[in-house]
């Protein structure tokens, strides 16, 4: 579904230099052709043509800018919460903190959940990373880090594996193992270099491919095995705090979130940004796909969440109470979509009813802001992680 | 003198690289809102039935919501 979407972006040979390369579409007088990335650079550093200067360039920016939101305009007749004014209101919920992970000696920063939805890992300000049974609260593995503010973890889909990092600019993967005599700090193996924090990563659809996000405003694609990279994505202009990759099987694109405002839609073959969206009134903190990847939701410091709609290209929702004054850090939808959680700086999470924009529901417990919110996968509960050093298991 | 050439041409490549994103996203097929809407809610109705948190399974089979402690015979 999701790869419909999108522009295609051919793998061919280059309109220009005639090689086969992953192409880009580039506007020469209002012509389409195709490019491969270098012939894009290359055109993009030439000389001045006869009429070009940076002022017109800048103007031709600025004029681009509003007939972008001209046809985004155009196409905006209607409202979600209006489309969906004719379904049925959700009922009152019952959520309950379930279990606590106690063990963390700071601040929870992230975690994740591994995909046998029992596992979990999380992550936090003094360096330690540690893996639980959510049913049981037993820990299972504990690593302590070389560095502090472990702001970023990832379950590897085969759940074998580990990968972390924050104020060491890199991203490290620790295979888990459950022989005892095994020291787990041994077999680590640092995948990514950035040349600012790491702000999030995230393994794709298998353990070979690592793609993390840094406070060096750019977002970047490993390969595990090799250390290599394989593709780097730059556009934002300041840090980027969040990214999440599309849910489909043959999805080849995510959306990251950063401290410029913007989120921006990538494809992961090309490095190109296909979409940008700049609604928000501060730091974008968590981005996170609806599940049939058509949209996403963002979290942001401006105290709102907002849906994105990728098929019309426009914010569609926006999830805010004038009551709500602290900043989203945090945000995940349940299985089906109808449900978004939010975690605020204000200690609470909020529940959005996602298709007519009402709070369903304020849950309280932690003692410090929430950080971090991950529905787990197949969607009976969700585990949010907080400045209180614990972590809560909600149903 | 040579910086400052050097810095023009960087400014102009890079406005001549926002020029060419704002193009490419100017031009893109867009849909109705109505229509991606009716998507999202289509999408939604079909699976709230799977959703455990909006249509709560009994507690026998949530696992989390089961009061009985795990323990593993070792």
């Amino acid at each position: 579904m999701c790869d419909q979407t999108f522009l295609a972006v051919v793998f061919g040979p280059c309109d220009k230099c005639s090689k086969e390369k992953p192409l880009r579409a580039v506007y020469i007088k209002s012509e389409q052709l195709s490019y491969c990335s270098l012939c894009v650079e290359m055109m993009a550093t030439e000389g001045l043509h006869e009429n070009e200067t940076l002022a017109s360039l800048k103007t031709e920016a600025e004029s681009l800018k509003g007939k972008l939101e001209e046809e985004r305009a155009k196409l905006h007749d209607v409202e979600l919460h209006q489309v969906a004014e004719r379904v049925e209101a959700l009922g009152q919920f019952v959520m309950k903190t379930r279990r606590t992970l106690k063990g963390h000696g700071n601040k929870v920063l992230c975690m994740d959940w591994c995909k046998d939805k029992r596992r979990i890992v999380s992550s936090s300000q003094d360096g330690k990373v540690i893996v639980w049974d959510s049913f049981t609260t037993n820990k299972e593995h504990a690593v302590t880090m070389p560095c502090t503010w472990v702001m970023a973890c990832a379950y590897a889909p085969s759940g074998c594996a580990i990968a972390c990092g924050g104020l060491d600019n890199k991203c490290s993967v620790y295979p888990l193992t459950f022989d005892k005599n095994e020291n787990m700090a041994a077999k680590k193996k640092s995948v990514a270099m950035h040349t600012n924090y790491l702000s999030a990563c995230s393994f794709t659809n298998s353990d070979m491919q690592i793609l993390t996000a840094s406070g060096d405003g750019t977002c970047a694609l490993w390969d595990v095995e090799s250390g290599q990279l394989l593709q780097s994505f730059h556009g934002h202009g300041a840090d980027v705090l969040c990214l999440d990759l599309a849910p489909s099987e043959t999805g080849n694109t995510f959306v990251s979130g950063g401290c410029d405002k913007k989120a921006m839609v990538w494809d992961m073959r090309s490095g190109q940004c296909i979409q940008s969206f700049e609604t928000h009134d501060s730091d974008i903190n968590s981005v996170r796909y609806y599940p049939s990847g058509d949209a996403f939701a963002s979290g942001s410091d401006d105290a709102t969440c907002r849906l994105y709609d990728l098929r019309a290209d426009r914010e569609v929702a926006i999830y805010s109470k004038e009551s709500i004054i602290f900043g989203a850090s945090s945000v995940d939808f349940s299985l089906s979509g109808r449900l978004l959680f939010a975690g605020y700086n204000d200690y609470t999470i909020n529940v959005w009813d996602v298709l007519k924009g009402s709070r369903v529901s304020i849950l309280f417990g932690h003692e410090n802001r929430v950080s971090t919110l991950r529905v787990s996968p197949d969607g009976t509960a969700f585990c949010s992680g907080s400045w209180d050093h614990t972590l809560r298991i909600w149903a | 003198m040579k910086e400052l050439m050097s810095n023009s041409t960087t400014s102009i490549s890079q406005a001549r690289k926002a020029v060419e994103q704002l193009k490419m996203e100017a031009y893109m097929d867009r849909m109705k809102v109505s229509k991606a809407a009716a998507d999202l809610l289509a999408y939604c109705d079909a699976h709230i039935g799977e959703d455990p948190l909006i249509i709560p399974v009994p507690a026998s089979e949530n696992p989390f919501r089961e009061k009985k402690l795990f323990c593993t015979i070792l």
